[in-house]
């Protein structure tokens, strides 16, 4: 047997080169073609849009509201308090009103005195008001906000005055009554002619809250504070009108000795007990809809570590880069085609959720927010993208650690850990977790400011977006360093 | 391009282990270049770094003059089936080669075209996870055509294969060669490789050992001895062994002799009156001299994991 001599042979040519194309567009195919072919991949997929609506309709089916009927809702249920004390007199046409506060005791440093213009009475009126806070200075608060326009530090006694202009309602505040400072400026669409102002103190509850592996007992307390006003003077109130009061909400809890009004020598004492403002222990409901994706994420976890650690275990990543040795363009187009499919998957779940969830809530009394809220809509779009980013982070997770177990336990840790033993640390503690560790991600369901929010929703958002593109970058590194 | 894989001073450890140690060979095109070593001696860690896979330490491996990973279409240019297991057990045997040919930029008739050359037909609609290992490997080696490269690679093809997969590898290794591609197939087996391959590189260690072609190996390794069939073996080792000849009895009725010429055997028998049947050159199997190659280089198994990874 002879070997033909190499230098003579003719040369084979691939009949397929002129036809063959080098582009991401391929890989992006081969990728789905991948995704789609394990028949158990899709179904989790499949799985994890079920598992998050049966979720939803679960809780939505086990909640129940304590009203029923055409009775008051539950205060719980309503995402603004509306109490305190109010002393006014109906306001005629265009005017001010002007105080000095003299004194204020009890109630932490967002204890409220100050004056109101409000376009009723009625609980959840819209209202501008104007007050000094022990910690935070002179505020013109308005819609049920906390914060508001001003700031700084108040001394008492410290001189206040709210004038009304059409709609527009505008805040001073001045040390000694004769030179103002402008403090802001709201307006009061569809404010009456004759509009309630006066003055008011109010005071958010002091919130207990215990904390132990697996729940949490919140009580909040409604505080209670005082406040003493002199030099009141109304222009122009309706000819023979006198001072009225609302008081706090009624019914047994309510202490007589914490609400009420005294005058004497045109000096008035307030006292009063609740809060103006968000009602920071409100029901979340689109939120406790969508924490199906808690469990629906489990599927999406493990879909895509697979996605990668089938390839490391059987060796046939090797295929895959020898079809395209570019090893960061196989990453990406991995990377876009799970984030795409999680991304179906969370629009599935997340509107089947708020859909589906709506009408069972109803039908218990509920009012669930409607989609239009442009929170609610934030919520729900960001719960379906909650899938698609820690589908990266999964996939970025498995690249970094190569083994299917190791990687769904480290990904399940830093995104479910962080909840679980948030109840049972210290407040504090607890808050930092929830705002250095990607279950930050999670806070972009929120619609409701409660006492236990730790970070901002869209601050959340991007601490989980931070971390995946770390994971990714670490992953992209890695991957073409190692030898497959 | 060229159809020629060029392996020049590669090298590559891992950790206090060296794997490929200044290996330099070349395939070249119409021939099957069969790579052959012990297990563990550093074949497959070369093949994967001449499709860089693996980064090498040193030296440097073309395949048709250019780095693997600089390749515009890479599968066009060298086809390999490193692994014949290295399939998802849940996926569909066409959607296997579907996915490669999406990625490595391919039309998608390939898929067929490369179904019905290796012979998979209905088992293409078939998952992975039950086929066979001859069906795996024809899986493979389809895998490997996808591109219709003018250089393919193998790494252990035949191995555990019955005999009807072995001829039908062989087939098909010569059919390809003879279109004017390089093909390197690796082996530990030399006898896998016979009548298979047109030259051999054989390693040890990572080493080189031998570079030639089958006729010269045999030869070398017969080195000019003479089998001597007779039924008076006894007779027969004593004269030769007192005339200076290394006698080795090599079956019930028959001897191998080494050390003095055929023709003086016969002198030297006749002479003694020892009597016997027949005189023939030796020819060395491959496996013979393979064993005499690399006698030194055989390393335990379990002091090179990666290779049985």
């Amino acid at each position: 047997m002879t070997a033909p001599d190499p230098t003579t042979a003719p040369s084979y040519r691939s009949s397929v080169q002129a036809d063959a194309r080098g582009g991401f567009g391929g890989l992006l195919r081969a990728e789905w073609t991948k995704l789609r072919t394990v028949p158990r991949w899709p179904l989790a997929l499949l799985a994890s849009a079920a598992l998050t609506v049966l979720v939803a309709l679960l809780s939505a089916a086990g909640s129940e509201s304590t009203a029923s009927g055409d009775g008051p809702a539950d205060p719980g249920r309503l995402q603004i308090i509306d109490l305190g004390h109010f002393t006014y007199l109906p306001l005629a046409g265009d005017g001010s009103i002007v105080a000095r506060v003299t004194s204020q005791r009890d109630g932490g440093a967002w204890a409220k005195a100050g004056l109101m213009i409000r376009e009723s009475t009625r609980r959840g009126a819209p209202y501008a008001a104007l007050m000094v806070t022990p910690g935070h200075g002179v505020r013109l608060q308005t819609g049920y906000e906390s914060g508001g326009a001003g700031g700084g530090t108040a001394a008492l006694p410290h001189w206040l005055k709210l004038t009304r202009s059409g709609t527009a309602v505008t805040g001073y505040d001045s040390a000694d009554g004769r030179t103002w400072r402008r403090v802001g400026s709201v307006r009061l669409e569809g404010l009456p002619r004759q509009a309630p102002a006066g003055m008011f103190v109010a005071v958010p509850d002091t919130v207990e809250v215990r904390r132990q592996f697996g729940g949490e007992t919140v009580s909040g307390r409604p505080g209670a504070t005082r406040a003493m006003f002199d030099h009141v003077s109304v222009s122009s109130s309706q000819p023979g009108a006198s001072w009225r009061d609302r008081g706090g909400a009624g019914g047994p809890a309510a202490d007589p000795g914490a609400d009420g009004r005294a005058e004497a020598g045109g000096t008035f004492t307030l006292k009063g007990m609740g809060d103006i403002g968000p009602n920071r222990f409100a029901d979340d409901i689109t939120r406790t809809t969508l924490t199906g994706v808690l469990i629906g994420q489990a599927a999406i976890i493990a879909l895509a570590v697979l996605f990668v650690t089938a390839e490391y275990r059987r060796g046939m990543l090797r295929t895959t880069f020898a079809a395209s040795p570019r090893r960061g363009r196989v990453l990406a187009a991995k990377a876009i085609v799970a984030a795409l499919a999680a991304l179906a998957a969370g629009l599935a779940g997340a509107f089947g959720s708020v859909l589906l969830a709506g009408p069972v809530l109803r039908s218990h009394g509920m009012s669930p927010p409607s989609l239009a809220d442009e929170a609610v809509l934030r919520a729900v779009l960001g719960t379906a993208a909650l899938p698609a980013v820690i589908a990266v982070f999964s996939l970025a997770v498995a690249v970094i650690v190569r083994r299917s177990a190791p990687a769904i336990t480290v990904v399940l840790l830093v995104l479910l850990v962080p909840q679980i033993a948030a109840t049972g640390l210290p407040l504090p503690a607890a808050r930092w977790l929830e705002r250095l560790t990607p279950a930050a991600g999670f806070a972009i369901q929120r619609t409701v400011t409660r006492f236990d929010q730790a970070i901002s929703p869209w601050a959340g958002f991007g601490v989980l977006c931070g971390y995946t593109a770390a994971a990714l970058a670490a992953a992209a590194w890695l991957i073409r360093k190692r030898d497959a | 391009m060229e159809a020629t894989i060029e392996v020049r001073g590669l090298r590559k450890r891992y950790g206090a282990a060296v794997a490929v140690d200044d290996l330099s060979f070349t395939a070249g095109p119409g021939q099957v270049t069969g790579f052959v070593g012990p297990n563990g001696a550093g074949k497959s860690t070369t093949m994967r770094m001449i499709m860089g896979l693996d980064r090498p330490d040193g030296g440097t491996a073309l395949v048709g003059g250019k780095p693997y990973r600089s390749l515009r279409t890479p599968l066009c240019g060298l086809g390999a089936m490193l692994d014949a297991s290295a399939v998802h057990p849940a996926r569909r045997a066409r959607d296997h080669l579907r996915w490669l040919a999406h990625a490595g930029g391919l039309p998608a008739r390939r898929v067929d075209e490369v179904i019905e050359l290796t012979g998979l037909g209905g088992a293409a609609r078939r998952r992975a996870g039950g086929f066979s290992l001859g069906m795996r490997q024809r899986l493979g080696i389809a895998a490997a055509l996808l591109g219709d490269p003018p250089v393919l690679m193998f790494d252990e093809p035949v191995n555990g294969l019955d005999p009807e997969g072995i001829t039908w590898i062989r087939g098909l290794l010569r059919s390809l060669a003879a279109e004017g591609r390089a093909v390197l197939v690796s082996s530990h087996l030399m006898s896998e490789l016979e009548g298979g391959a047109d030259r051999l590189v054989v390693i040890g260690r990572g080493r080189l050992i031998a570079d030639t072609s089958v006729g010269d190996l045999l030869k070398a390794a017969s080195r000019g001895r003479v089998e001597v069939r007779t039924t008076a073996r006894q007779d027969v080792m004593t004269v030769l062994a007192r005339a200076g000849a290394t006698v080795t009895a090599t079956g019930g009725d028959a001897v191998t002799v080494a050390g003095i010429p055929s023709e003086q055997i016969i002198a030297l028998l006749t002479q003694a009156g020892a009597a016997f049947s027949g005189i023939a050159e030796h020819r060395a199997s491959l496996e013979e001299a393979y064993m005499e190659l690399t006698g030194d280089a055989v390393e335990f198994r379990a002091v090179t994991g990666r290779e049985a990874r």
